[in-house]
Order: C-alpha cells, then structure tokens, then sequence
C-alpha cells in the first residue's frame, strides 16, 4: 500500500514536469496536456469541425493510448472488453466535451492552470467537485450501466491501430487532413512530434501503472476516504508548479501568472467555469473515470472506453459547429445553453440507470 | 477467520455484494480495487468468511474472489467467458 502510494506520487511528480516541459517546446501556456483540448483539435484535423485555429493531430493523445496499451501487453492486462451501455457512453462522452469546452480544459489540464496561478480554475474545481458528488450520490443509490464483457483481441486493438493511423497521418500530412495555419490559434502551438509523442507515451504508461484519474481520485475520497488516486493529481499540481517557476527563472519568461484576467486560453466567467466542470465531473462518475483515464483504459483494449474517447471527439465537433466552446472572450449563449442541456440529460441517464436496491453502498 | 475479496465489472455489484454479505452477517467493507490484484479501479469488497461455503450467492456482475494470504491473492473463483 505505502509502496503504491510512492509510485503514485513520483508517477505525478514525472507527469508534471513533463507537462511543464511541453510548454517549454511549444504547447501552448499551461496545456502540456489537455485531453479534451488534444481531442478537439485531432477532431479539427479531420475536418470534424472547421475552427482554423484548432486544428492538429496532437501526438500526446496517440502517445498516452499506446503507452497505456504498451505497458499493459507487456504486464498481460491488455484484456478487451465491451458492451457496457456504448450508446449511453457515448453521448455522456459529447456532453463531457461540452462541459470541458465552456471552461476550456479537462481535469487534467484544470490541474496545470492551477499550477500556473490561473485562479479561474479554482472555480472550475469547484464545480467538478459539485458534480463528481452528485454522481457519488447516483452510485450510491445503484446507479449502473451493466457489466462489460469479454471481447475478441481484433476488437480490443482497434482502438490503437486508429492512433497508429492518426500517427501516419500527421507524420504524412496528406492535404485532406487540416493543420492550423502559423498564428492562427492554439492548434498552431505545439511542441515537436517527437517530444509530444514521447511525452504522451510515458504519461500513458505511468497512468497505466498506477490507475491515476482525477474523477477516481475525487470519488475515492468521498467514497472511501482513500487518498491514493488523488495523491497523484496532488503530486502533479506541486511538481508542475515547481517546473514552471525554475523555467520562469531560467528563461526570463513567466510561466507563473497568479490572477484571473489575461490568462492563455481561459476566461473569466466564474459561474460557467463551474458549471462547465460540473458538467465535466458528473458525466465522468457516470462514465467511470475522467478524460485521461479513458484514454489509458481505450489502449488497455476497453471499448466502452474506446467509445467514450469517440464521443468526446463528436462532442468537440458539435462544440465547435454549434458555436458551443467559450473563447479568451467568454462563454457563448449556445454553450450555456448546451451545459444546462448536458447536466438535464447527465442527471436523467443517472436516475434512469440507478436502482434504489443499492441504496447505503 | 479467513479475508476475502470480491472484485466485480461494476460499483453497482460491489454494493449489492455487501448487503448481501450483511444479511449473511459476515463482515464486509467496500473499498477501492488494490492495484495489484487488477488494473481496473473499480470497487471491491472485502470480507471475511471460515471457507467459501458461508459466501453470499454469486451475482452476475461478479468477476472473481481471492483469498488474502499474506501479500499474495489466492484465486478462489474467477467467472468463466
């Protein structure tokens, strides 16, 4: 247990710097990582959706699948599986998008705000702990989707083939395939190939090893009062903080901005920050873990997960085409609209998936 | 008394498993899946019981049950697919 605990901290110590690191190379301000932001631009890549300015392949996300299924086919707990309510998961998946664009980022990248002094994402914490409770309150009274069961390997491996395809693609550059222009916006911000897919393939395996999620952290806590999963995200916010103020130190340029204004890729309309990760976190529980862990049990050969990940690509499509995702400017009035929708139809999947025979866990 | 733990595909089965371990008295509490028994983290329950005869009856959400034998796990029964 001690030895687990250790593991987790120095896997959240490593993923830090790491995100810090990125920036360094060229990823955009406090976005080393960012699940839902990395999804939506691979989705612009692919002309999913058409907003110039975010639009790339983002080879972290391919890394962190094949990490994730690297490490598990070498540890044998490469195990497909399946058929836990995909359709269900799936639209949680858009809404969760949605939740992550009207505060423009995952718990993850929340994280690396914070570590950056972006004090909105305080409000964004709240709110996803507002709805990580609500959907602990839904688990306790029975709230499920069924079991999964065991699938064929075909079935389980399809899901990396995809990024291995994705990784031709932006490595080929075919002219189908969308890049942001040169100063058009986030997507034109990036480290090299490379380092990203280094990067992504490390994460992927360290997140494998120790099981880390932000939604699971949250949730162990309430549940169990266990810490563990937690400690990670913990370990990950102070090593992050840390990594930015030396390269603040040695490069001259700040990567420590404490305030709420000015911020890279943010806004500051607290109330729909919240609301935002509210959305965020409650569709998560439902779905059983956040972001990031999808992604890892996707390469692990979940394709429940798998189908999540495809939700959240669709969910930044509809974001982007339905004028959904807020801007440095603000939320839009179609994204409020959107996270009210998307917290309505999280709370119905919720009831109409809990049984009361669970009730006092 | 010998310990157990029942790790299943959902939390739904691991709450259902402790009530069920409840009515049969045995002592039960539901708590995270250790990492080195599974790499899902899900939810467990742990509970004691003399020998797999005083078990609460199989659910289907059930995966497997292990006995804890040190810093070892003991499969006692794992679901066949």
């Amino acid at each position: 247990m001690k030895n687990e605990k250790t593991t987790i901290a120095i896997a959240g110590v490593i993923i830090g710097i790491l995100a810090a690191g990125l920036v360094y190379f060229g990823n955009p301000v406090n976005m080393g990582f960012c699940i839902a932001c990395f999804l939506r631009d691979t989705s612009g890549a692919l002309g999913l959706h058409s907003a110039a300015a975010v639009q790339y392949i983002r080879p972290e996300i391919i890394g962190l699948v094949l990490g994730a299924c690297i490490l598990s086919l070498i540890n044998r707990e490469f195990k497909p599986r399946g058929g836990s309510a995909p359709v269900t998961r799936f639209i949680l998946g858009i809404f969760v998008m949605i939740g992550c664009l009207m505060f423009l980022g995952c718990p993850f990248r929340m994280i690396l705000r914070l570590a950056g002094g972006d004090l909105n994402a305080l409000l964004g914490l709240v709110g996803f702990v507002l709805g990580i409770l609500t959907g602990v309150f839904f688990l306790k009274r029975g709230y499920t989707l069924k079991r999964s069961y065991k699938m064929q390997h075909t079935e389980g491996a399809l899901f990396p083939i995809v990024e291995i395809v994705l990784l031709v693609l932006l490595t080929a550059a075919p002219s189908f395939i969308r890049f942001s222009e040169e100063g058009a916006g986030p997507g034109a911000l990036h480290a090299a190939v490379g380092i990203s897919l280094a990067a992504g393939l490390i994460v992927g395996a360290l997140a494998q090893k120790t099981r880390l999620c932000m939604v699971g952290g949250i949730r162990d806590v309430v549940l169990f009062g266990e810490w563990k999963l937690l400690l990670g995200f913990a370990a990950i916010l102070a090593s992050a903080f840390g990594a930015n103020l030396i390269l603040g130190a040695v490069t001259g340029t700040s990567y420590f901005n404490l305030g709420f204004a000015g911020q890279a890729v943010a806004h500051t309309d607290g109330l729909w920050n919240a609301l935002g990760m509210a959305l965020a976190g409650l569709g998560c529980v439902l779905l059983g873990g956040c972001p990031l862990r999808q992604l890892v049990l996707a390469g692990e050969g979940n394709t429940d997960s798998a189908v999540t990940v495809f939700g959240l690509m669709v969910g930044a499509a509809v974001a982007h085409n339905f004028g959904l995702a807020s801007s440095a400017e603000g939320p839009t009035a179609n994204g409020k609209i959107a996270v009210v929708i998307g917290i309505a139809a999280a709370a119905v999947i919720a009831f109409v998936n809990s049984s009361r025979k669970g009730e006092g866990k | 008394m010998k310990e157990f733990i029942a790790t299943f595909y959902s939390h739904f089965g691991a709450i259902q498993f402790k009530r069920l371990c409840d009515g049969k008295g045995l002592k039960a509490a539901v708590m995270p899946v250790p990492r080195s028994l599974s790499s899902s983290c899900g939810t467990c329950v742990r509970f004691c019981a003399e020998d797999p005869e005083e078990f609460p009856e199989k659910t289907e959400e059930m995966e497997q049950i292990v006995r804890i034998e040190g810093e070892k796990y003991i499969t006692v029964y794992h679901i066949e697919e």
